[in-house]
């Protein structure tokens, strides 16, 4: 469905996107994984048509996003960040207004507009003002829109940014839903929206494609940074008790009243994170420590960059860090 | 030209949907109104013998207000064209969907244009209200409307390219108002320079005040034609090419 080859992108001086080249095959739900400013949007925007490259090929649905555009965005839905609509439309007039820009036919249009309210699940909301409807419908709405025509390929664009749990969690629903019937890449900086709705991650991170992979790959590298324990009182006594287990590099204590937070950052290498937390907290527990609580820190994403960009040689495209070695 | 009336049918809805058109066309009716029975009250106290004018000449021709207007008008019907879609963010979702660049443009400026027209429909009554109390050249009124939708035509055309050369519609705004300025006054320069000079020729071929008094004689010279189609054609190009080169940014 999508293929892009040694893809660049340069505004001036500044490379966005760094001779990237990934695919993406029909049924896939795809995530495009990395921090602010990685070039996750830039190359989404080149992908839908809506930027040109500096250089590389991208063809979406067999079509040449340069040479053969209209055909390419007619393959396509695209559901830019910042969920852009007219304020001044009616949710069923706006999609139906889309579906028109995107010539289905005129007997298939209302239907077409319909389906995608249902799917994206702004059908009680129809005839409202879009530019009375909140963020979460707002979203929907972008959603419905990319969805409408039904096209084969849909390009979201951080489709969860901005929303609240519960809305974050409906969307996820729903993007598995949708990924049933489309192919779908998406965009987005959190590790657990692709780890929820992912078959497939590409992680970019200053412009390059760092890594590749399942989701499964993907999840192994988010190795927990560090032990963060809460103890009341004897702080030094809790210090002292964790840094003879010789498995942390690093110990930082916080203490806010008679509550310590100790930040033990674990070693880079020979440590089982699992085992390690289950020494840890007996050793606090038998020095008779008062303990709040204790658990391995998530690894934020970060953490996985700051993992997958440590490797110094470059890898071939097929054997990128993350494939199972 | 796809996506040329989808396009065309949203950017009416917009312009109708939201108080701006009925506002501007509320100030035109009202200033075209009081113009108009301001003449007609002048004509009928002056008798037939003293005038070498019809009404229909001086609402035409020969007067400011109707530049007045013009400027007020079309400045703010143009400024949203594209400022606005690109300081939002819907140029993307429109640029993403399948459409050209040029159907983009025309079908905006359509709009615009039908918008304009429909300002201008009810004047028409103000010509039958004449003929019901004495003679009208309906081949003069043919050749004022003519003028004045061609003034017009090449006004919306620059009016939409400045709304394509920033994202602010306060500054579309302004530099819309600014270039016709530029335009009227250049076309003023007929009656300050020497006659006979390269530079006299020059501002009496691009003088609009000039075109509506010919035009509202029912004189339509061909050079006229040419100056209006290219001040159509030029900026409608020129904004398709800035369209275009929104992808290459």
């Amino acid at each position: 469905m999508i293929s892009v080859s040694h893809l660049t992108k340069r505004y001036g001086d500044v490379v966005a996107v760094n001779d990237v080249s990934f695919e993406v095959g029909k049924g896939e739900i795809v995530g495009f994984l990395g921090p602010n400013g990685a070039g996750k949007s830039t190359t989404l925007r080149i992908l839908a048509g809506f930027l040109g490259q500096t250089r590389g090929s991208v063809r979406v649905c067999g079509h040449d996003v340069a040479l053969d555009s209209l055909e390419a965005r007619k393959s396509l839905g695209y559901m830019p960040e910042s969920v852009p609509l007219y304020p001044e439309m009616r949710v069923i007039e706006y999609l139906a207004f889309r579906a028109e820009v995107k010539r289905v036919e005129r007997k298939k249009r209302a239907h077409a507009v319909d389906s995608a309210m249902e799917k994206a699940g702004v059908a009680d909301r129809a005839t409202s003002l879009i530019g009375k409807l909140s963020k979460g419908y707002r979203q929907r709405v972008g959603l419905a829109d990319a969805l409408v025509g039904s096209p084969p390929l849909l390009i979201l664009d951080e489709p969860t940014s901005g929303l609240d749990p519960n809305q974050i969690r409906e969307v996820r629903k729903l993007l598995r839903e949708i990924g049933k019937e489309h192919t779908v890449l998406l965009s987005t900086h959190i590790l657990g929206e692709v780890e929820s709705s992912c078959t497939r991650v590409l992680v970019i991170a200053k412009g390059k494609l760092v890594a590749e992979g399942s989701v499964d790959e993907i999840r192994r590298l988010r190795r927990s940074p560090a032990f963060m324990v809460v103890v009341r009182g004897e702080a030094a006594k809790a210090e002292a008790t964790l840094a003879a287990l010789e498995v942390f590099s690093k110990i930082v204590a916080d203490t806010a009243g008679d509550v310590t937070t100790l930040r033990c950052t674990w070693k880079k290498k020979g440590v089982t994170i699992d085992e390690s937390a289950e020494q840890a907290i007996a050793a606090l527990v038998n020095a008779s420590v008062p303990v709040r609580s204790a658990a391995p820190e998530q690894s934020r994403l970060e953490d996985v960059f700051a993992e997958l960009t440590e490797e110094p040689e470059p890898v071939a495209a097929s054997e990128r860090p993350g494939r199972p070695s | 030209m796809s996506g040329f009336w989808p396009v065309l049918k949203r950017e009416l809805f917009a312009f109708w949907v939201t108080p701006l058109a009925w506002v501007l066309i509320s100030v035109f009716l009202i200033v075209q109104g009081l113009h108009f029975s301001v003449l007609v009250k002048n004509f009928s106290e002056m008798g037939a013998i003293e005038s070498d004018q019809t009404p229909i000449q001086a609402f035409f021709g020969n007067t400011v207000l109707l530049y007045l207007v013009l400027f007020l008008l079309v400045p703010p019907m143009t400024m949203r064209l594209f400022a606005e879609e690109r300081r939002s963010g819907t140029i993307e979702s429109l640029l993403t969907a399948p459409v050209s660049a040029a159907s983009v443009v025309l079908a905006k400026y359509a709009a615009a244009l039908l918008t304009y027209g429909a300002m201008w429909a009810p004047t028409v009554l103000y010509v039958v209200i004449l003929q019901r109390s004495g003679f009208v050249d309906w081949h003069v009124v043919g050749a004022s409307y003519l003028g004045i939708g061609l003034v017009g035509a090449g006004y919306l055309s620059l009016g939409l390219f400045m709304s394509a050369l920033t994202k602010s519609q306060f500054l579309a705004l302004i530099l819309t108002a600014l270039v016709l300025l530029v335009l009227f006054i250049l076309g003023i320069g007929e009656f300050v320079t020497r006659d006979g000079s390269t530079l006299h020729d020059v501002c009496a071929y691009i003088s609009v005040w000039a075109q509506m008094n010919d035009f509202a004689s029912g004189v339509v010279d061909s050079r006229r034609l040419f100056l209006d189609g290219t001040l159509i054609v030029l900026p409608l190009f020129l904004t398709v090419r800035v369209v275009e080169s929104w992808r290459a940014e």
